[in-house]
C-alpha cells in the first residue's frame, strides 16, 4: 500500500517536474527566438523592400511587395558602380590579407619559437596595436600617403589594413605556435633544413586552423573597412564598396527601392562567407578573448 | 632554444617585414599625431608651432564637451545594454538546446555586416514618414508616437544608440558563450548536490567563473564605443545640430572638413587617452569587485 503511493506520488511529481521543464524550455525558445528575429529582421525588411516600388514602400514596408520591382536590381547595379566597388574591395582585402597573414605568421614564428634578448617586448609592442584607435592616425596616415605619393591608390590602402591587422594576427598566431611541442625542429635540424625551410614546410602547415581563423578576421575587417577608405581614396574608380555604397545612398536618397537594392547585393557575399565558415570565426573571435 | 636560438639573422630577418610594416603604418602615425597637435596647421601652407594651444582650445570648445559627453553616452549605452543582454542570451545559449546553434549564428550576423550597411539599412527603418519604425507605430494606432528619429536632437542620440547596441550584442554573446562552455561540468553536479540550482547556480557558479571574461568585455566595449565613427558618420554625420557628435566625427570635421591639422589631431590623442583611461578606470572597479 505504502508502496504504490509512494510511487504515485514519485509519478506525479515526476510530471510536475517535466510539464514545468517544458514551460521553462518553451519560455527560452520564445526568447531566444524574439532575439533572433531582431538579429536578422533588419535584413529580410530590406531584402523584401528591394522588390518595391518607392509608393508601395511609403505605402506599406512591411508586407510582400504586390508586384515584384525587379529592375530595382538592374538599376542599383548600374548606377551604383557595384562592380568597381566590388572589385577594388576584393583587391585591397585579398592583398592586405597575404601580406598580413605571410608577415604575420613569419613574426609569430620567431617570436614564438626562438629565444632572444627582448621577444616579450617585442611581442607585447606588436599587441599594444590592439589599443590603438585607428581615429587617431587618420590624419598623419593622409599626410604620410600624400608624402610618399600613395594617395589614391590601392597600395595606399593595403599598407595600412595590413598594419593594423598586424596586432590581432601576431597575438592570435603566437599563442598557437607556442603550444606545439618544444622539440618539434629538432629532427628537421639533424636533417640539415634551415629556419626559413622549417618555417615553410614544418610550422605553416601545423598552423593551418588558427591562419584560417586569422584569415577569415582579416577579410571581414578589410572588408568592411571604412575610415581609412575615405581619408586615403578619393577617385571614385578605387572606392571600396563601404564607401562607395555611402556615396550611392546619398546622392540617390528617394529611390528608396533601389537602395535596399544595391544593400542587398552588397550584403549578399559577406553573409554567404559567414554562413559557411561560421564555425571557424567564432572558434577564432573566442580564442583571443576568453585568455584574456 | 638550441641551435636555433643562435641565428640572429635569420630573426631579424623574419621579423622585418612585419616589423616595418607596423611601425611605419600604425606607431609612426600616432607618434606624429604628438608632433601635429603642437601645431597650427592647415595642411597646405607652413605649420606653427602653438605648444598645448590646441589642448586647452578643446578644453574650452563647447561642441568639443558635448561630443566628449555623447562620447559616454554611447559607451553607457553599449556596457549596459549590450553586456547584459549579451549575458542572459549566453546563459540561455549554454543550455542543449536543438536549435542552439542556429540563434548562435543569427546572433552573432550584425557583427560580420559593415557599419556603413548597418547604418543605410537602419537610418531607412528610422526615416520619418516611411520607415519601419513610424510605420509600426501607425498601425496599432500610435501616431502620436511616431517621431523624426534622427532629424530631432532629443531622439537622435537614443536612436543611434539603439543600433549600436543592436551591431555588438553579438559579439559580446558569443564571447561569454565560449567561457560558458569552458567551465566544467563536475563544478555544477557538485553543487547541485550541495543543493544549488538555477538562479542560486547561476550567481554563485557561473558569474564569478567567468567574471575575467565579463572584465574582458566590458574592456573591448568601452574602447570600442569611443571610437564611434563610421556609424555616425554616415547616419547623422553628427547632427542635428551638434547633438550626436562623438569625438571621433568632430576631430573628422575639424581636421578634413576645417582643414586644421593640428587640433583634429589634438582631439584625436583625447581619444587615444580617454580610451586608455576607460580601461584601466574599468579594470580597476571591476577587478576589486572580484576580490570582494
Amino acid at each position: 500500500m505504502t508502496k504504490v503511493e509512494a510511487s504515485t506520488t514519485n509519478n506525479k511529481r515526476k510530471v510536475q517536474f517535466t510539464s514545468g521543464r517544458s514551460i521553462k524550455s518553451t519560455m527560452i525558445y520564445i526568447v531566444l527566438s524574439i532575439y533572433g528575429l531582431i538579429n536578422v529582421y533588419p535584413l529580410i525588411w530590406m531584402f523584401i523592400n528591394s522588390f518595391k516600388s518607392n509608393a508601395e514602400f511609403a505605402k506599406d514596408s512591411f508586407g510582400l511587395p504586390e508586384v515584384w520591382q525587379f529592375e530595382n536590381y538592374a538599376r542599383a547595379w548600374e548606377t551604383a558602380n557595384l562592380d568597381v566597388y566590388f572589385l577594388n574591395s576584393l583587391i585591397v582585402s585579398v592583398t592586405a590579407v597575404i601580406v598580413t597573414v605571410f608577415a604575420g605568421a613569419m613574426a609569430s614564428y620567431f617570436l614564438s619559437r626562438f629565444v632572444f634578448k627582448g621577444r616579450k617586448v617585442l611581442q607585447s609592442f606588436f599587441v599594444f596595436g590592439l589599443l590603438i584607435p585607428i581615429h587617431a592616425t587618420l590624419v598623419p596616415m593622409f599626410i604620410l600617403m600624400r608624402n610618399i605619393g600613395l594617395l589614391d591608390t590601392h597600395i595606399g590602402l593595403i599598407l595600412p589594413y595590413v598594419a593594423f591587422n598586424l596586432p590581432i594576427t601576431i597575438f592570435l598566431l603566437v599563442s598557437f605556435m607556442e603550444s606545439f611541442p618544444k622539440d618539434i625542429e629538432e629532427s628537421a635540424v639533424m636533417d640539415g633544413c634551415g629556419v626559413f625551410r622549417i618555417f615553410w614546410s614544418i610550422i605553416l602547415p601545423m598552423t593551418r586552423p588558427a591562419i584560417a581563423t586569422v584569415v577569415i578576421l582579416n577579410v571581414i575587417n578589410n572588408w568592411n573597412e571604412f575610415s581609412f577608405a575615405l581619408v586615403l581614396i578619393n577617385d571614385d574608380a578605387l572606392k571600396t564598396l563601404p564607401y562607395g555604397l555611402a556615396n550611392f545612398s546619398g546622392q540617390y536618397t528617394t529611390d528608396y527601392g533601389s537602395q535596399m537594392a544595391g544593400l542587398t547585393l552588397a550584403v549578399i557575399p559577406i553573409v554567404i562567407i559567414y554562413l559557411l565558415l561560421e564555425k571557424q570565426l567564432v572558434k577564432g573571435m573566442t580564442a583571443g578573448a576568453v585568455k584574456g | 632554444m638550441h641551435i636555433l636560438s643562435r641565428n640572429k639573422g635569420a630573426i631579424l630577418l623574419g621579423l622585418a617585414p612585419a616589423l616595418i610594416l607596423y611601425v611605419v603604418f600604425a606607431i609612426l602615425p600616432i607618434v606624429i599625431s604628438f608632433y601635429y597637435s603642437l601645431m597650427d596647421w592647415d595642411g597646405l601652407s607652413e605649420m606653427e608651432f602653438i605648444g598645448l594651444a590646441n589642448f586647452t582650445e578643446a578644453l574650452n570648445d563647447d561642441v568639443f564637451w558635448q561630443a566628449l559627453v555623447n562620447n559616454l553616452y554611447v559607451v553607457g549605452a553599449s556596457v549596459f545594454g549590450q553586456i547584459p543582454i549579451a549575458l542572459f542570451v549566453a546563459l540561455l545559449l549554454n543550455r542543449k538546446l536543438r536549435a542552439g546553434k542556429l540563434f548562435r549564428t543569427l546572433g552573432f550576423m550584425p557583427v560580420v555586416l559593415s557599419t556603413v550597411i548597418i547604418s543605410l539599412v537602419w537610418g531607412l527603418m528610422y526615416n520619418s514618414r516611411n520607415g519601419l519604425f513610424n510605420q509600426l507605430l501607425e498601425s496599432v494606432g500610435l501616431e502620436s508616437w511616431t517621431q523624426n528619429w534622427l532629424g530631432d536632437p532629443t531622439w537622435a542620440m537614443v536612436s543611434v544608440c539603439i543600433t549600436i547596441i543592436w551591431q555588438f550584442v553579438g559579439l559580446y554573446m558569443i564571447i561569454f558563450l565560449a567561457a560558458l562552455q569552458n567551465i566544467p561540468r563536475e563544478i555544477y553536479e557538485a553543487s547541485e548536490i550541495d543543493g544549488a540550482s538555477g538562479w542560486k547556480q547561476t550567481i554563485h557558479i557561473t558569474l564569478p567563473m567567468m567574471w575575467n571574461t565579463v572584465v574582458v568585455a566590458v574592456m573591448l566595449c568601452i574602447s570600442g564605443s569611443l571610437r564611434t565613427f563610421d556609424l555616425i558618420y554616415v547616419m547623422t554625420a553628427g547632427g542635428p545640430g551638434h547633438s550626436t557628435e562623438v569625438l571621433a566625427m568632430y576631430m573628422f570635421e575639424n581636421t578634413f572638413n576645417a582643414t586644421r591639422y593640428g587640433y583634429g589631431s589634438a582631439i584625436s590623442l583625447f581619444i587615444f587617452f580617454f580610451s586608455l583611461a576607460l580601461v584601466f578606470l574599468s579594470r580597476v572597479v571591476l577587478r576589486r569587485k572580484n576580490i570582494d
